[in-house]
């Protein structure tokens, strides 16, 4: 009966899981011809999955009735918020891809196979309640996205973020992993609440190790600096609906798990963290504004902007409050939008030959012949700087009050002086599409898949988005309660 | 709907529509829009003011909205109306409607009408504002609103360096004034915990005598404010001291002047000291300074009026001169005098600049007086207005029988300045005396040289423009006219026309004021306590003096105004040489005067250049030496600085990039420890 | 005897070992996919040591899904290092850098 309850409470991932196990036969034996009709099929288990993953959100489901597996798992509020996120994400990158590998010949069927199962694998991150559960969820993600960056066989860049890729995350495995084996020796559990238990008090310095490890592999999973390196290297590299993948769903999920092993986990131990995070913050902050300006390649300056809205993100984990989370949240599901808002944009900037444009100097006068195109992602630049009256500012808003009602005005002031750096680049490529000589490059159209997911990002961004903060406030508090649930 | 609503408001829709339709609805369509509401609102102003002279009328506040309610300071937008207001109400309204009808025929040929008209409504809607304000903020709101408008439309032609020259100047000296204004609201509202206008000047009379500690001295608080709020006045006022942008403000077209700078907007000043006369009743020392500051510009504003050539610039000075006189009127406690000379004023002195716009207009914009002459026969309805306003600025008139305009209201304050009896309202006396003569004297000396002798136009570049620019278009049969000099008789060909009746219709109404606004308006204005219904401080005991005074103080400014009429004529129609003589023997006197006292250079000199040095120094050592050095230009080099070092640590080799992870995590590692 | 520090130290040596071969090595990929082995031995000698002082299964089993992780992880690595030989023609870490600034 109990095993029953727990299959009901993972539903969406023994969809995603089942599914993905059928698609990879249908790939097998349909071959790539069938790669398409896949694609299509793994958007509907998405979909599927984040319907089955919906109603914990929409009951605010929260406490013991959520644990599933003895305690391996949690299917609260929190979990199910990120999920949601995560599918939207997963399945936006599975519509824009075939577009893009077809072009080169490269539409295999794995690749959405690939995304199911690195979905699952951040579903369960999400929901982890167990260093364990936490470790297999992160794998499964990881294990697929190396595969996933390196997808251009024949492409040298692509081969080239893959490999190194794959050597950081695994030393930040191994930082991860040394680190939870640290905290389960001196915690003498891998549960997360058991850890929490167990910590509360004195901190011994085994657990403190234990503690900045876990965090510093986290870190490199959100991309916050000084663990970003890779960011910019393997966003350029990967193929662009990869990079849409990457920018998006993983960084919820790593994003969420975060949050969850700092909340549940060391939540006892917030003054020992809670001084790291805002240094992480800060530092992403400039570092994403600093290397975004020297940017050149389109890819490489959302690598950038990626890294630097993390650390604002952040600032809402170092408020280390319920709000904090809510707005992190809030912040989150926004990012979303701008980003593959932003990656779709640069997916439909093509030449005439249908080559993918990626050099902001390629871009100039845009607006002259892709006149929305250009509006669309002047807003999404203007939305990803902050600047009112875009859905971008109310994400910065919500995690400077957080921060400012935690009593952390400094850091609130200091962020939000970082983010004028950021500006500079954002409005460089508005001003580079709207006031240069035009470079007549990207001229090539796209289809109505890419105009679609444009639109509806672009029209969420916009200030029209500010008729959704009631109801998505609304989400992020229930979710934030469900993450702070004590029971 | 109250009509003070109807009043206020259609100046500003028609602003609102005509400046933002602009070229869009087309210059007809903005001009009947601005003028009809304008006339709209004189009418009801009328229907407002009528009530009040009737004595029927009742002061009331019709509130608008909620402005401001935080702590303490409470205040609304809300519309006052007592006599006061309605007195305000008609002259602004009637003048500014006049003036809407005269700018159709004056400004026929501007390419940016709708934009002038919008001002013209803009303004008055300001002026509405500042005169029906039932709080210090609202007041200050269309004080600031008329100095915006005022900027704008002595800018109008912005395109003209000296135009832009002259907004600037009104719109600086009166940030001077504007300061005082600004401390003295503020520290009324410190003193009275409101900013509502009746509440203070209830609250007043008991403040008389209550002292306050300001850097260790020991000062009259009533005193103090309203020496402050007077200084407003003064700027606003362009009174003594800061009166040097009332002349430069002439740059603007001639209908702006007639408006702004004549009638309404410089008489602002004035009726606030007559607003808030419960206020200046109780601080003995600020009316002296009233008095003072009145007497003495009234003189000094009417010696330059004697020296100047430009046609608007002995106009404006005279402008300057009467305000003085409203002013030391008040000073002494007439605040009703002060009402009526600002009421027949405001018809005599528009007409004179809208008369004189007609001169020039007929004149191809020529407007140096030396350059004129002889003009009575070719514009004779200009001159006949002309006439009626000169009359009226100069006082003509009999005691008991009829008299224009200015003799009563300027008469009535010469003998309440006698019968206050202080010296220092002698004094004002004296100066108002003086400065009686001389405006006789410049007055005259403007209609002489204008209308009267034989036309001087050939030596005016403006003419000589005009008359070639007529032979291009001419037909070539006209020899004779080729040759300037052969006419000999100092047209150079020039036949000057008469203005189009859009024009001469304001003229025909505002002589119809200048003429009876005295005879009409002289019983309730002085003598009716009723009229004013306590909406300024009414002197019973003054005005019965006012009758008592000597004969020959009454009969003081019939006069010096004979005397000026006299030298005037035999100066400038008798024998014409003999200003060239008088210039001759006292040349720095002349010189003193022609230069309007030295007060620009002197101001130059005291303010300017050292403003100038000083603004220097912060601006290449303070602004760009310390604060964008260290600022934005010192953030932009460490971002470029920070982004070349981003760029090379981020070098693309995976063991530096597992080095910089190792480095965090250290780091890390030894923050927690330590 | 053989007590708890013992081990941890051991695999505090180890994990170091791993750490500084990624980042000394600049010539071989090869290198570092044995380091990364290296850091996961490390760990689960931690894992281990630390489940048989604490009298808990728990590590042992986290340690094997740490085994099987690593398995597929040094697949992956490899086959990913054999398209980048495709591709480049080496496998020496200093070249991989067509991606910087």
């Amino acid at each position: 009966m109990e095993f029953q309850a727990s299959l009901a409470l993972v539903a969406p991932e023994l969809v995603l899981s089942l599914s993905g196990l059928a698609l990879l036969l249908a790939a097998a034996w349909g071959g790539d011809k069938a790669s398409r009709l896949i694609s299509i099929l793994a958007v509907a288990a998405l979909v599927g999955a984040g319907f089955l993953a919906a109603p914990a959100l929409c009951n605010g489901a929260s406490g013991p009735d959520t644990l599933a597996f003895g305690g391996q798992v949690k299917v609260d509020a929190f979990a199910a918020f990120a999920k949601l996120l995560i599918y939207l994400a997963a399945a936006a990158s599975l519509i824009v891809a075939p577009a893009f590998f077809e072009r080169v010949k490269a539409m295999r069927a794995e690749y959405p196979v690939l995304v199911l199962f690195a979905a699952m694998g951040m579903g369960i991150m999400v929901s982890a309640a167990d260093l364990v559960t936490l470790y297999i969820g992160l794998e499964l993600n990881s294990l697929a996205a190396y595969v996933l960056a390196a997808f251009l066989r024949t492409d040298e860049r692509s081969a080239e973020a893959g490999l190194k890729y794959f050597v950081l995350g695994a030393l930040a495995s191994g930082f991860l992993l040394y680190g939870m084996s640290l905290t389960y020796g001196f915690a003498g559990t891998t549960s997360f609440a058991g850890i929490h238990a167990a910590l509360a008090g004195d901190m011994s310095k085994g657990a403190l190790f234990g503690l900045v490890f876990v965090l510093s592999g986290l870190a490199f999973k959100i991309s916050a600096a000084p663990f970003h390196m890779w960011t910019p290297d393997v966003y350029e590299g990967a193929p662009t609906p990869v990079t849409t993948f990457f920018a998006s769903a993983p960084k919820v999920a790593a994003m969420a798990l975060t949050m969850r092993v700092v909340v549940d986990a060391f939540g006892a131990q917030v003054q020992a963290w809670q001084q790291i995070v805002m240094i992480v913050a800060l530092v992403s902050i400039v570092v994403g504004a600093l290397g975004a300006i020297g940017q050149d390649n389109i890819k490489r300056l959302m690598a950038y902007s990626s890294i630097n809205n993390v650390g604002f993100i952040l600032i809402g984990l170092a408020a280390a409050t319920q709000q904090g989370a809510s707005a992190m949240l809030v912040y989150l599901a926004i990012y979303v939008a701008m980003t593959i808002g932003g990656f779709v944009a640069i997916l439909m900037l093509k030449d005439a030959n249908g080559e993918p444009v990626e050099q902001i100097a390629q871009i100039a006068g845009l607006s002259s012949h892709r006149k929305v195109l250009a509006v669309c992602l002047a807003m999404i630049m203007f939305s990803l700087a902050g600047i009112p009256p875009l859905f971008g500012f109310w994400g910065k808003f919500l995690v400077f009050q957080a921060a400012v009602q935690a009593g952390m005005v400094p850091l609130a002031a200091i962020g939000i002086a970082a983010s004028v750096i950021g500006a500079f680049y954002y409005l460089k490529v508005v001003k580079v599409m709207y006031f240069d000589e035009p470079a007549n490059v990207a001229v090539g159209k796209s289809d109505w898949a890419h105009q679609a997911l444009l639109a509806i990002c672009a029209i969420f961004i916009s200030p029209l988005g500010y008729l959704l903060t009631g109801w998505l406030g609304g989400m992020a508090d229930k979710a934030a309660a469900a993450l702070y649930f004590v029971g | 709907m109250h009509p003070i609503l109807l009043i206020v408001f259609l100046p500003l829709l028609a602003a609102i529509i005509g400046g933002l339709g602009n070229r869009g609805l087309g210059n007809t369509v903005v001009k009947s829009l601005t003028t009809g509401a304008l006339f709209a609102s004189c009418g009801l102003s009328w229907m407002t003011f009528i009530p009040f002279l009737a004595g029927t009328a009742e002061a009331s506040v019709v509130p608008v909205l909620t402005w401001v309610h935080s702590g303490t300071l409470t205040f609304d937008w809300a519309l006052r109306v007592d006599a006061l207001t309605a007195i305000m109400l008609v002259v602004i309204t009637t003048v500014s409607a006049l003036v809407h009808l005269y700018s159709w025929g004056y400004m026929a040929e501007d390419p940016d009408q709708p934009r002038f008209f919008a001002y013209l409504s803009l303004f008055t809607f300001a002026m509405l504002m500042l005169v029906t304000a039932n709080n210090l903020v609202q007041m200050f709101f269309g004080w600031e609103g008329v100095g915006l408008a005022s900027y704008l439309l002595i800018g109008f032609w912005f395109k003209k360096p000296s135009a832009n020259a002259a907004a600037i100047k009104a719109f600086v000296v009166n940030r001077v004034g504007d300061l005082g204004f600004m401390l003295g609201i503020f520290g009324t509202y410190l003193v009275f915990q409101t900013t509502s206008i009746p509440e203070i000047l209830a609250a007043a009379p008991g403040m008389s005598g209550a002292s306050m500690t300001f850097l260790g001295m020991h000062l009259q608080t009533m005193d103090v404010l309203c020496i402050l709020l007077f200084i407003g006045a003064m700027g606003k006022s362009a009174q003594l001291g800061l009166h040097t942008w009332l002349p430069d403000a002439m740059e603007g077209p001639t209908p702006v002047s007639a408006l702004i700078h004549a009638a309404t907007m410089v008489t602002a000043g004035v009726f606030m000291v007559c607003r808030l006369s419960p206020m200046f009743e109780a601080a003995p020392v600020a009316l002296a300074m009233v008095t003072f500051v009145g007497a003495a510009t009234c003189f000094f504003a009417a010696t330059i009026g004697t020296t100047q050539w430009d046609i608007k610039r002995v106009i404006a000075y005279s402008t300057c001169s009467q305000l003085g006189y409203m002013f030391f009127a008040a000073g002494v406690g007439a605040y009703g005098a002060a009402m009526f000379h600002l009421f027949t004023h405001a018809f005599f002195k528009a007409l004179l600049f809208l008369g004189a716009g007609s001169v020039i207009h007929a004149m191809h914009h020529e407007q140096d007086m030396r350059y004129y002459g002889g003009l009575r026969k070719h514009i004779p309805l200009t001159f006949w207005a002309m006439m009626a306003g000169t009359l009226a600025i100069t006082g003509v008139g009999i005691a008991d029988v009829f008299g224009f305009a200015g003799f009563y209201s300027k008469d009535a304050i010469l003998e309440v300045a006698w019968a206050r009896g202080t010296e220092l309202s002698h004094f004002a006396f004296w100066m108002g005396t003086i400065a009686a003569l001389l405006t006789s004297f410049y007055s005259w000396r403007l209609v002489f040289l204008t209308f009267f002798g034989k036309p001087r136009w050939d030596q005016s570049e403006h003419i000589q423009h005009a008359v070639h620019d007529d032979h291009g278009h001419a037909a070539h049969g006209h020899d004779d006219h080729a040759h300037h000099d052969a006419h000999g008789d100092g047209t150079a060909g020039y036949h000057p026309h008469e203005s189009p009746v859009s024009m001469l219709i304001p003229l025909g109404v505002l002589s119809i004021g200048a003429i009876f606004a005295g005879l009409v308006f002289a019983p309730p204005f002085l003598q009716s306590e009723e009229f004013w219904g306590g909406a300024i401080y009414y002197n019973e005991a003054l005005l019965h003096a006012m009758h008592g005074v000597p004969v020959w103080v009454k009969l003081a400014a019939t006069v010096v105004m004979l005397i000026g009429v006299t030298t005037a004529w035999f100066a400038y129609i008798k024998d014409t040489s003999i200003p060239g003589k008088f210039v001759a023997q006292f040349r720095m006197l002349h010189a003193f005067l022609y230069n309007k006292w030295y007060f620009d250079e002197l101001y130059n000199f005291l303010f300017v250049k050292p403003a100038f040095w000083l603004g220097r120094q912060l601006w290449m050592r303070g602004d760009v030496g310390l604060i964008d050095r260290f600022g934005p230009n010192g953030a932009a080099w460490v971002v470029a600085r920070g982004t070349l070092a981003a760029k090379r640590v981020q070098s693309g080799y995976l063991y530096s990039y597992a080095l910089v992870m190792l480095v965090g995590l250290v780091a890390a590692i030894t923050w927690v420890m330590l | 005897m053989i007590g708890i520090e013992h081990y941890v130290v051991v695999s505090a040596i180890l994990f170091v070992l791993g750490v500084l071969g990624i980042f000394l090595n600049r010539k071989n990929v090869i290198v570092i996919l044995m380091a990364i082995e290296l850091i996961l031995l490390a760990v689960n000698i931690n894992l281990v040591a630390f489940s048989a002082f604490l009298g808990d299964l728990t590590g042992q089993i986290f340690a094997m899904f740490v085994l099987t992780v690593a398995a597929g992880e040094a697949a992956i690595g490899l086959a990913i290092l054999v398209i980048y030989f495709r591709g480049r023609g080496t496998i020496a870490v200093e070249d991989a850098n067509r991606m910087k600034g």
